[in-house]
């Protein structure tokens, strides 16, 4: 399974997505605000979600903004943690 | 202290449904009592929320548990039965009590972190299982903006709550109260209970029995829209007095043309405690086997009672409830409207609650 | 029942990291040293450690060995409640044929969070149920209604964040009614790792020691401590002819409507909250002295309560004191309602510990240094989730 589709699957079901499923979460539409329309309390728990799944650390939400864009901007930052 | 307190809606949710008029149908049918639900420890009266969907969107309900997800469709349809799509914001304070609390959440919480360790816990579980949530989450839906209290005093949840509610409207803090009580089931209470007492072999609750332990946990949400000044929905009766604290000597005084409901629900040590302070000859009944064992039990007798006044009737106790020697309990459904009627719970300690809805 | 009479303070008890005592707690307030650590009492497999204020004292009224079978939450609301029964010049005994109520305010003291007992559970081993019956017999209201006996009501009140305040305000209703003639009101909160770990989650912890409406804020840090105030009706006050401390002077209470744990950006409720509470009083902006902020040192906190403070009263003076106590939660309104009275009656307020750098976006800044004030009259407000907004207008004298 490749990144993209692994976060997908793993956002729908810890965030509770039910009225969504994994495949059409578009790769570089925003998670925030517009787009998939996640918040405050979403974005604390992906860093939990990150942690847990791929063990990577997001340090504070200076990173998060960054890190959170969309699902593309998500996998690059998992990736580069990862390999370094 | 004078108080007339109005309902004016009511909507409630537990094993037997939701909206009074599934309580009603139960009431009617004579009050056999309602076969449990089978969960991994026993029967226990478990509460649906699918009818929430006729009032919220799912996508607004993502991250809400089952605890406030009962309390929000109480809150509904209290609305609903007062005939109102939305509150004065401002004008409505919001009081909502609890025995336990989210438990299901707050073990779930605990769940992150013993499985993945402290940096996993989950954020969202935590805020959920903080005591307040299910009010926060009804003031964000309905979009209130006055006063907000949550309590948290287990048996005496009820009465506490109510007397600050009720309070707030005798200062006119508020014009309207929308005051809820709401509890649910978890496994570990379930196991706490039975480690205690043991297994209720006979699947049935025998509130007032003296000597055998048959409580059966039950959930689920009362709410009710209260205002202090009579409006087209009074159609419950008012509430003259709540009082809470603990008993002196004297017990509880006889009071002509009242009926007691009491809150006996099979846990044996809290039930014996009615035959010392119930005055000889009174009137009493008990339907705790329609709903289940459960602190917010007292806020199910108090709807019980406010259907009866909008009824013009006082129903039958369920068969199981154990007949008394010192008082009467009421075993055939009447077409009589009590003057009054007084919602009894006793406690460890001699803590007791006492909430009176007289007619009119 | 009139909503504008004062209510009577006779007697005010407060432990908090900061002090065994409301006097020791002042005493600290103004040396200007804080001391926040690692916890001691528990451990976390957190890779950072965050500070919190912990009461390392084991020896205080009330944890002594007979109250092992309460939780610390209600031994440290115990200490309190006696601290301010002999302040007050009331002993328990004479007052049972009284109508004494019970409200106060606290989040870990009414959550079944013991670790042990569910590790235990889910592991499929027999738990030990003491700590059940322990948590069973814990609530913080009905502990102190049932060691001191009164037989009047008793309310736990779980407001979050704001629930001292806010047991303070139901219990002057309490009073105003005449449903009561005393009410011990306040707040209790123990640390606990399981409420460490929850704010570390929501990432509004600092790790290093809190820096309330500082530019430079990373979030809070928790602490623990009780405190009490002893409220009275005129007519018991009357016949005991004991001068009263102070007054609760005006409760306001307010919901955003918005978020489960982010203030409203416009600080809606806390407009409202700030706004009845001075309404109440019969006090404007012009007689407010000074106000003990909610200050967490969060982001969003500090920037929500500035921007309402700067409308609502602007030019009044205000600090924080959760960088001398960290955020005690349930025990937070009451602490600082203790620490308002004391202050007022000093006529001096402390510095705001932590605060060095001026936030812009703030568009004002807390004290810096102690400030002696003239005035008799101040206000303490509190955020907290689930956006509830509390605030009291406290004063020297009744008008």
């Amino acid at each position: 399974m490749d990144i993209n589709e692994e976060l997908k699957k793993i956002i729908v079901k810890e965030l509770f997505l039910e009225d969504i499923t994994w495949n059409e979460i578009d790769d570089d539409a925003p998670l925030f605000g517009e787009g998939l329309g996640l918040d405050s309390l979403d974005a604390v728990e992906l860093v939990v979600i990150i942690q847990k799944y791929f063990n990577v650390e997001i340090k504070d939400m200076d990173e998060g903004r960054i890190a959170f864009q969309s699902i593309n901007s998500l996998a690059s930052f998992i990736k580069e943690r990862q390999s370094s | 202290m004078n108080m007339r307190i109005y309902i004016n809606g009511i909507g409630v949710v537990g094993g037997f449904g939701s909206g009074v008029k599934a309580l009603l149908t139960c009431l009617e049918k004579g009050a056999a009592p309602l076969k449990g639900h089978d969960t991994g420890y026993g029967p226990a009266f478990l509460a649906d929320t699918a009818p929430l969907d006729a009032f919220v969107q799912k996508r607004s309900l993502r991250r809400i548990d089952h605890f406030s997800q009962m309390a929000i469709l109480g809150a509904y349809l209290a609305l609903q039965d007062a005939g109102m799509h939305s509150l004065n914001g401002k004008g409505t304070g919001l009081v909502v009590c609890s025995g336990y609390g989210a438990s299901h959440t707050t073990f779930s919480f605990l769940d992150s972190i013993i499985n993945d360790g402290d940096a996993c816990a989950s954020p969202t579980l935590f805020s959920n299982s903080v005591q307040n949530s299910a009010a926060g989450h009804i003031s964000i839906l309905l979009e209130l903006a006055g006063p907000c209290l949550t309590v948290s005093q287990f048996e005496m949840s009820v009465p506490s709550a109510l007397l600050s509610a009720c309070l707030w409207l005798n200062e006119n803090r508020v014009d309207q109260v929308l005051f809820g009580a709401v509890d649910e089931y978890s496994d570990v209470l379930y196991y706490c209970l039975q480690r205690f007492f043991g297994k209720n072999v006979n699947g049935i609750i025998t509130p007032l029995s003296t000597d055998m332990q048959s409580a059966i946990p039950g959930e689920g949400s009362a709410f009710f829209l209260l205002s202090n000044e009579r409006t087209d929905s009074s159609k419950y009766g008012s509430i003259i007095d709540v009082q809470t604290g603990r008993l002196d000597d004297k017990g509880i005084s006889s009071s002509e043309g009242s009926i007691f409901i009491l809150g006996a629900d099979g846990h044996k040590n809290c039930d014996r405690l009615y035959g010392d302070f119930i005055p000889p000859g009174a009137e009493a009944a008990c339907y705790s086997p329609i709903y289940g064992s459960l602190p917010i039990g007292p806020a199910f007798d108090l709807v019980i009672a406010a259907i009866s006044m909008r009824e013009g009737k006082v129903f039958a106790s369920p068969e199981s409830v154990t007949d008394q020697e010192k008082y009467k309990i009421v075993r055939e459904t009447s077409r009589v409207t009590p003057k009054s009627i007084r919602c009894v719970k006793l406690a460890k300690e001699d803590e007791f609650g006492i909430i009176t809805l007289a007619y009119g | 029942m009139n909503r504008n009479s004062p209510v009577a303070i006779t007697g005010i008890g407060c432990l908090s990291a900061a002090g065994m005592s409301l006097k020791e707690n002042m005493t600290f307030l103004f040396s200007g040293k804080r001391h926040a650590s690692p916890p001691e009492r528990f451990t976390s497999s957190h890779p950072l450690h965050y500070p919190v204020f912990e009461i390392l004292k084991d020896s205080f009224p009330g944890n002594n060995p007979e109250y092992k079978d309460i939780l610390r939450t209600c031994r440290l609301g115990l200490a309190a409640a006696n601290e301010a029964l002999q302040d007050a010049g009331l002993v328990p005994e004479g007052i049972t044929g009284l109508k004494v109520g019970v409200c106060i305010g606290t989040t870990v003291g009414s959550t079944m969070t013991d670790e042990e007992f569910y590790r235990n559970f889910r592991s499929g081993l027999r738990p030990d149920m003491r700590m059940i019956e322990r948590f069973l017999r814990s609530n913080p209201a009905s502990v102190i209604a049932r060691e001191f006996a009164f037989k009047g009501p008793s309310q736990t009140v779980v407001n979050a964040c704001s629930s001292g305040t806010d047991a303070i305000g139901i219990g002057t209703s309490w009073i105003r009614s005449g449903m009561c003639d005393i009410v011990i009101a306040g707040g209790a909160d123990e640390l606990c790792r399981v409420t460490y770990n929850g704010f570390i989650s929501l990432m509004i912890t600092d790790d290093s020691p809190c820096r309330p409406f500082d530019r430079d804020r990373k979030g809070l840090n928790l602490g623990e401590g009780a405190a009490i105030l002893i409220l009275e009706s005129d007519r018991v006050l009357r016949n005991r002819e004991k001068p009263a401390r102070a007054f609760v002077l005006g409760y306001g209470s307010a919901c955003d409507g918005y978020h489960l744990t982010a203030p409203s950006p416009e600080g809606k409720g806390l407009r409202n909250a700030l706004t009845d509470a001075l309404l109440e009083s019969g006090k404007t902006a012009g007689d407010i002295a000074f106000i003990n902020a909610h200050g967490t040192a969060t982001k969003d906190n500090d920037r929500t309560e500035a921007m309402v403070l700067r409308e609502i009263l602007p030019g009044v003076p205000f600090f924080s004191t959760k960088g001398y106590t960290g955020h005690t939660l349930g025990a937070a309104g009451a602490i600082e309602a203790a620490f308002t009275v004391a202050c007022l009656e000093s006529g001096m307020i402390p510095a705001n510990a932590g605060f060095s750098e001026p936030d812009p976006e703030l568009g004002v800044s807390p004290v810096k240094d102690i400030t002696g004030i003239s005035g008799k009259v101040a206000l303490s407000d509190s955020l907290a989730f689930g956006g509830y907004n509390a605030a009291l207008v406290l004063g020297l004298e009744r008008g």
